[in-house]
């Protein structure tokens, strides 16, 4: 698969305005990183020190969500 | 259509084989007849018929040619009919159950349509090396987009079960890819974008949250490299059926007779005395089924065949060309080719000949003097 870069970016936080998604309900801060609820389903925004847990439904497993970057692939 | 006397082109379809399989009309077969090939006699009896032409079928008959030829023609459709397909996927987001390799292959599959001008006039997009990868440009490559994100219907009522009424955008349709033209493409495909050529194809189903986003090239490719870049869903040819009554059948036995043949092909005259007798009237619609065969009172009296050099041909497009064009199209493509075959040989004698003086010289040096003085006395 071509997605396999050799070169492995280190991770760099979202800077401020772009949050990574399309579409982003509130301006979110600078760091804040945002998964999805594995109960309930829902975006949840976290900061750089705050609890890993849904503000939704007090869950504490959240899902990474998919890469945004683009992934090449061969039509056959 | 054969002469009736003439029985050398039907091949013979007995209750268990197949006889008379193979041409004979080559030179030296048939004592006394000159079957040496000719372009005036060929000119004289080749035939091409249309019975159907729609832009996505059509039927047409090639008679009085070689299985070799008919095949050709088949294969060269299928194979190396250039046609456009999308080649590349570039994936920003998909968040469906489908996976991205899936879903890529899915859309290659899919028939592309739009101006056939344009589309003829793209030119092959050369992928370079890997370290040197080309660019694609306006000229080989068209860029499609699909963008769609699966919401909640708001306005649904709560007992609705229904996908349609839940939700929006759950079904992603190939009618959703859309066309971005870049530089002469603009213009050029002006009246009539490039688009799928089915747009009730479903391409993947979503659910809400979900989302798919992806960027597409499409370029110009063969059949004999992938089956989506095939022209044609089938194209295929079929030999005339042929069937002769040897004695007549009338009465009663005349329908017993008709009924063992698809509907058409045996019609029952009323003869002048006031008797039914059956005749063949469309024996296009024939499936050579042998079931006359199986009946002990039609035994010697009617024999089965097909004309070993009358193709039916059905070519079915996928709707980016009409279908007698792909047809036109696979006979330029045989006469480009027997072009080259024939100049490759002409190349390969003289290299021949121009070997063997060589070494006749190589041999005796004295010999080509000796031959001119052979030649004066």
């Amino acid at each position: 698969m071509s997605a396999t870069g050799s070169q492995r970016e280190a991770y760099q936080p979202p800077a401020a305005g772009s949050s990574g998604m399309g579409r982003s309900y509130v301006p979110a801060p600078a760091g804040t990183m945002f998964y999805l609820c594995a109960e309930c389903g829902v975006k949840v925004g976290i900061n750089k020190g705050e609890p890993i847990r849904c503000k939704e439904c007090g869950h504490r497993i959240l899902y990474k969500q998919r890469t945004t970057r683009m992934v090449q692939f061969e039509a056959r | 259509m054969p002469a009736a006397s003439n029985r050398r082109n039907i091949v013979g379809v007995k209750a268990e084989t197949v006889t008379n399989v193979s041409s004979t009309d080559f030179p030296g077969h048939w004592p006394g007849e000159d079957h040496s090939w000719n372009i005036k006699h060929f000119r004289r009896t080749f035939r091409v018929k249309f019975f159907r032409n729609t832009p996505l079928f059509s039927q047409f008959d090639l008679i009085h040619t070689d299985a070799a030829i008919a095949n050709t023609l088949r294969r060269i459709m299928i194979a190396e009919v250039p046609t456009l397909a999308i080649e590349s996927v570039y994936v920003s987001n998909n968040t469906s159950i489908i996976q991205d390799e899936v879903l890529a292959h899915r859309l290659g599959l899919i028939p592309l349509c739009g101006d056939k001008d344009a589309l003829k006039g793209l030119s092959w997009y050369l992928r370079g090396e890997d370290s040197a990868p080309r660019e694609p440009t306006d000229e080989d490559t068209v860029v499609l987009y699909l963008k769609k994100a699966c919401e909640r219907n708001p306005d649904a009522k709560k007992t609705d079960t229904d996908p349609d009424k839940l939700y929006i955008n759950h079904n992603v349709y190939a009618s959703d890819i859309l066309f971005e033209p870049a530089g002469r493409q603009i213009k050029s495909f002006a009246h009539d974008p490039v688009r799928a050529a089915n747009p009730d194809i479903l391409i993947a189903k979503l659910r809400p949250g979900q989302e798919i986003d992806l960027t597409m090239h499409c370029i110009k490719g063969i059949g004999q490299d992938h089956a989506k870049f095939s022209p044609v869903a089938t194209a295929s040819y079929r030999l005339l059926p042929d069937i002769k009554i040897k004695k007549p059948i009338r009465g009663k036995a005349a329908e017993r007779f008709a009924a063992c043949f698809p509907k058409g092909v045996i019609a029952i005259r009323e003869r002048k005395d006031g008797e039914k007798e059956a005749v063949v009237d469309n024996v296009r619609n024939d499936t050579v089924s042998r079931e006359v065969l199986r009946h002990d009172e039609f035994k010697g009296i009617v024999e089965l065949g097909r004309v070993r050099d009358h193709f039916i041909f059905s070519v079915e497009s996928t709707g980016q060309f009409d279908a007698d064009e792909i047809f036109l199209s696979a006979v330029g493509t045989l006469k480009a080719k027997t072009i080259n075959l024939k100049r490759d040989i002409y190349k390969m004698l003289r290299k021949q000949a121009l070997d063997a003086r060589r070494a006749r010289e190589a041999e005796n040096p004295d010999a080509d003097e000796e031959g001119d003085a052979m030649d004066t006395q």
